[in-house]
């Protein structure tokens, strides 16, 4: 069952965002897959989350919004992983996202955007097939 | 391994020194890090142990900004146990150590630790080094939760620093062999908690007859209070561990 390559993810909640019950069921559920879950918590700042991708090494970041506020934080936390020289690393996206705002988050760059009702099992096959961004 | 990866890491790049390590992890070209880092400075390691929910996450995380007021640079590897069933991992203890995300003197590093081997990761005497290379002195090394046997941390660390708590036995609890026999610094963490004072005070006695006397420091990472003196104790120890005279 073990990944061959232990898929290292950080998942972090950002900005003023207090529901974290649904990543704490991806965190879990990312484990009980065999990967790596870097669980950075709460409240993250931009800086805090680039931070922690680059000193984690990570190869998927994902980031649970419920405050309305994705459109704002998605587009800036992309622009700043770039800066950093973390293109590299895939971004997913939960929470609650209408469906209209899908395709611009596709466009910056967010690679697949789980809504609630996600089967963990969804996203596990989506992070398998993609595979490691750090590892050649 | 990526060719430009050792040059740039031996340039201090930090992006490449991470990947360093997550190769070290692995297991992977630890004959060739280690040849390249053959003369990087080692930087002191600090082991800190204790049983699970002793608050050893939480100390650490205090104890980085102090360090950094001393002109430390300051890694912290935490490592946290692997899934025996499936190999995956919650590594959680960043959420305790808040952030310090623009200070390039602060390294904070998860690493899981496969089950059936010891209370922390493999290889961590070559981690240590790339960090050392990278300009980072002081390795804060938090264990998984160790309990009472696992003393193979103490072949890695400099300094061992085991984390008691108020309410976590009699005081026969203290005489048992192990952990207390092999720690350099004994703190009774929790200090603000009711009981904390006598656990210090019953640990101060044992050290007074026991052939190893460990320092005893009563420290509360939520009240602040004991850091420095803790610190203070640690660098103590330090100078011991580097000079043995």
């Amino acid at each position: 069952m073990a990944l061959e390559i232990p898929l290292r993810v950080v998942l972090a909640k950002v900005g003023l965002d207090g529901h974290d019950r649904g990543i704490k069921v991806v965190a879990r559920g990312l484990r009980d897959a065999g990967f790596q879950v870097i669980y950075a918590g709460l409240w993250q700042s931009i800086e805090d989350v680039v931070r922690t991708v680059a000193d984690e090494d990570a190869d998927y970041l994902g980031i649970s919004i419920l405050s309305g506020a994705h459109m704002t934080l998605a587009p800036r936390i992309m622009e700043a992983l770039r800066e950093a020289q973390l293109g590299h690393v895939g971004v997913i996206l939960g929470g609650i996202i209408p469906v209209e705002d899908i395709p611009k988050l596709k466009e910056i760059g967010i690679e697949r955007v789980f809504g609630p009702g996600t089967p963990i099992d969804e996203i596990v096959e989506f992070l398998k097939q993609q595979g490691s961004r750090t590892h050649g | 391994m990526d060719d430009t990866l050792l040059t740039r890491a031996l340039a201090k790049d930090r992006l490449a020194t991470s990947r360093l390590l997550t190769l070290i992890a692995r297991g992977e070209a630890i004959a060739e890090i280690d040849e390249a880092m053959a003369h990087a400075p080692r930087p002191a390691v600090i082991g800190l142990t204790g049983n699970g929910g002793v608050g050893k996450s939480t100390l650490v995380g205090k104890l980085i900004q102090p360090y950094r007021e001393r002109g430390r640079r300051v890694a912290v590897l935490a490592c946290d146990p692997e899934s025996p069933l499936t190999g995956g991992a919650l590594l959680g203890d960043r959420v305790r150590m808040p952030g310090s995300a623009t200070d390039e003197g602060v390294f904070v590093r998860s690493l899981a630790v496969a089950s059936g081997h010891q209370a922390v990761a493999d290889h961590i005497g070559l981690m240590a080094r790339v960090l050392g290379n990278y300009g980072i002195d002081r390795i804060l090394l938090e264990t998984v939760g160790a309990g009472q046997g696992d003393t193979a941390i103490r072949q890695i660390a400099d300094v061992l620093v085991l984390l008691v708590q108020p309410e976590a036995g009699d005081d026969l609890q203290w005489e048992k062999a192990g952990l207390m026999e092999v720690a350099d610094i004994v703190v009774v963490h929790k200090g603000d908690l009711p009981g904390a004072q006598r656990v210090e005070a019953q640990l101060k006695d044992l050290a007074k007859i026991s052939m190893h006397a460990p320092e005893v420091v009563r420290a509360s990472a939520a009240k602040g209070e004991g850091l420095e003196t803790l610190i203070d104790s640690i660098e103590r120890q330090l100078a011991v561990a580097r000079d043995p005279a």
